[in-house]
């Protein structure tokens, strides 16, 4: 057994075995709290000058090499230097070593949490939060004072990279060739260390509760980002066993990913468009790596979210022009702004709202807002003829909502036609179906729009009433409760009934139990996270549409969820007993 | 968009201007990374005060802790041997530093 296991979330699928190696750890127990004679003083300062000197060269050195497309992370590496010199820090601890005759460690740990006691009492959450900032760039001057600093310059061999939390000059700094895996105690799914990882193909788990007290510099480990956990010290028989999954699940992506460009067709020739789900340009080469035929839904958000000033049609223009130029010409769908619920603009954040998942969000947020709206589909429009664009509204609950959606995009083509402006005229809008209301008009909105596309995390959430970031009701989250079955299928003969075609993008279509039922509705496409693309294409190759259809009506004769659950289990893992063994499947968490 | 009035006067042995921050989230740590900077390479004392609280302008850590918002009025002072050429400096960097949001 290994002497300690600890779970996080894993970003980027994988599994690694090697020595762990933190940077950035100060550990509070070895700061020197000690006195000194009055004649060591000023050179206990030349000591605290150099290390934030280091310090300070070490961000100059990041900030000139922040890529374009990291602005934000280079704004981050300005204030941290600055935070470096800043004589509320320095000077404060330099006097403090000349007052106090201590050694510059403890003289710096004071300084800090000095101003930590003076920013916790500012009323303001953005700045009282800004002390995590103090304590990062602290911590790099206490790792240099202490001769501590781990430079991945100086490993000889790849070691499993930990820390606390990778801050933007820190991922800059990496050489990433000595990096086998990463794990931080901090960080969410999209976070950049996430989204590092995956575009370099390496494992990643974030989150990971304990990682700092358990693991230990050089220390074996074995990071599995298959399931989300660390094994530390692991037994030999766990080395065996881990040695052989990481074997087979480097064999099985070789062998997806040398497939993965392959048309998304069953055996018996039924063909499904295979779309990403992406929200940030960063992605579009994971896409087509991947084998992703288009962007299936292009999350619009990232551009106005954490931001202080709305972005500008020009910024958006360019934005979407690029993606559509790049993906050309394969598909691109722009959702317009969905902001609400867990994304929230400073703007709603003032709202307060008591309710926002049931609030203004969505397309309400944009019909309130038409001119964020019309600016955002000029900025649609004019990238339509740089590629294939489609346009989607989401959150539609009714008729009237898509009905004046349309109504603001007309106004903008007649505008553009005014100002002799190119766009598509004929650019396919669409809508997304996650609402119950949404569902059981869906014969009526397939005669007003292009496509259909079923949301069908918010579907679920809204459908059984459950907040799946709540942890007291998230095991009600349940994918295959035959309401939500029911629901899809009868939005997907909706659509076809009115000649529409219509895909499913949510975390059910990249379920290796879910997709074969989907495809027994006869759905025309899937969107999903471009990483999940290669795998659930290999199913697809697999498969026959009877055995789909057979598949989707055994569900549809059971009126319970585990019921479902078992006779799906059953069958699939018959069919596909390595997929699931590398997938994290939505079902494999309840009974 | 500078309504307050933007002349240096003079004050005992210092000078001074007002200016009004005028950006959606006020002193937060871009603008506040950029004054401090700016201010560093002067000799003399630069400070801001916001409703008689004064701190130093070459500290970000002191800057942020005004937490001046949107509409809040600031006084620039500054007193030494390149005090004037440093707060028309400066009064130039404020405007560009809470103008530039990007």
């Amino acid at each position: 057994m290994a002497r300690d296991v600890v779970y996080g979330i894993a970003v980027s699928a994988g599994i690694s075995i090697g020595k762990a190696f933190f940077i950035n750890r100060t550990s509070r127990r070895h700061i020197p709290r000690e006195t000194i004679p009055a004649s060591r003083a000023e050179q206990e300062i030349d000591r605290l000058t150099a290390a934030s000197d280091m310090v300070r060269d070490e961000f100059e050195a990041a900030r000139a090499k922040v890529p374009v497309e990291l602005r934000e992370h280079g704004a981050i590496i300005d204030s941290h230097l600055m935070i470096c010199q800043d004589p509320k820090l320095m000077l404060a601890a330099a006097t403090r070593i000349r007052e106090r005759l201590i050694t510059a460690e403890w003289a710096l740990e004071q300084s800090v949490e000095t101003i930590a006691a003076a920013f916790s009492a500012i009323d303001d959450p953005y700045i009282r939060e800004r002390i995590q900032d103090v304590r990062v760039v602290a911590d790099r001057i206490m790792q240099r004072l202490l001769g501590g600093y781990s430079s991945t310059r100086a490993l000889a061999e790849r070691m499993v990279l930990m820390a606390h939390d990778l801050t933007p000059a820190d991922a800059i700094e990496l050489e990433l060739d000595k990096i086998m895996s990463f794990a931080t105690s901090e960080g969410g799914k999209t976070s950049h260390t996430g989204i590092l990882a995956r575009s370099l193909q390496i494992p990643a788990i974030v989150g990971v509760e304990g990682l700092e007290e358990s693991a230990r510099d050089g220390e074996l480990v074995i990071i599995d980002a298959l399931r989300g956990r660390i094994l530390i010290d692991p037994s030999e028989e766990e080395l065996a066993t881990y040695s052989d999954l990481k074997y087979q699940f480097e064999n099985y992506q070789k062998s997806i990913i040398r497939q993965c460009k392959l048309p998304g067709e069953t055996v018996d020739g039924f063909r499904l468009e295979i779309q990403a789900n992406i929200e940030l340009a960063e992605e579009l080469q994971s896409v087509l790596d991947n084998g992703g035929e288009g962007v299936g839904l292009y999350r619009t958000e990232y551009a106005f979210l954490n931001r202080k000033q709305p972005p500008t049609e020009e910024d958006l223009y360019r934005e979407y022009a690029t993606l559509a130029e790049r993906l050309a010409p394969a598909k691109v769908t722009l959702r317009t702004l969905d902001v609400g619920a867990d994304k929230m603009m400073n703007s709603q954040e003032k709202l307060d709202e008591p309710n926002p998942a049931l609030g203004l969000r969505g397309i309400r947020y944009c019909l309130k807002h038409q001119d964020v709206f019309r600016m955002q589909l000029r900025a649609i429009l004019r990238a339509s003829v740089h590629g294939n664009v489609a346009v989607m509204f989401p959150m539609i609950s009714g008729l009237k909502e898509v009905r004046q959606a349309r109504y603001q995009l007309n106004l903008v083509r007649q505008e553009l036609d005014e100002q002799g402006i190119p766009y598509n005229p004929d650019m396919p809008v669409g809508i997304m179906i996650e609402l119950p209301s949404a569902v059981m008009i869906a014969e009526t909105l397939a005669q007003e729009v292009d496509f259909f596309s079923i949301g069908t995390n918010d579907l679920i959430q809204y459908s059984l009433g459950i907040d799946r970031a709540n942890k007291h009701v998230s095991y009600l989250y349940q994918p295959l409760h035959p309401a939500i079955v029911r629901s899809i299928k009868y939005v997907v003969d909706a659509a076809h009934r009115g000649g529409i075609e219509v895909s499913v993008c949510g975390e059910v279509a990249s379920d290796p139990y879910c997709i074969p039922i989907l495809m027994g509705m006869q759905i025309d496409g899937v969107s999903i996270a471009p990483q999940a693309i290669p795998g659930i294409k290999r199913i697809i190759r697999q498969v026959n549409m009877e055995e789909c259809k057979q598949l989707l009506r055994d569900v549809l004769s059971h009126a319970t969820v585990s019921k479902i659950n078992r006779k799906v289990r059953q069958t699939i893992f018959k069919r596909f007993p390595e997929e699931l063994t590398f997938f994290a499947s939505l079902l494999d968490q309840d009974d | 968009m500078h309504t307050v009035q933007q002349t240096i006067q003079e004050h005992e042995d210092c000078l001074f201007a007002r200016i009004c921050v005028n950006n959606e989230l006020g002193l937060h740590a871009r603008p506040a990374a950029r004054i401090a900077q700016e201010a560093q390479k002067f000799r003399c004392e630069l400070r801001l005060e916001v409703k008689g609280q004064e701190v130093d302008a070459k500290s970000i850590l002191d800057i942020l802790s005004l937490a001046a918002a949107r509409g809040s009025e600031i006084t620039l002072k500054s007193r030494g041997s390149d005090a004037r050429a440093a707060l028309e400096h400066m009064m130039q960097v404020f405007s560009c530093a809470l103008d530039e949001d990007a």
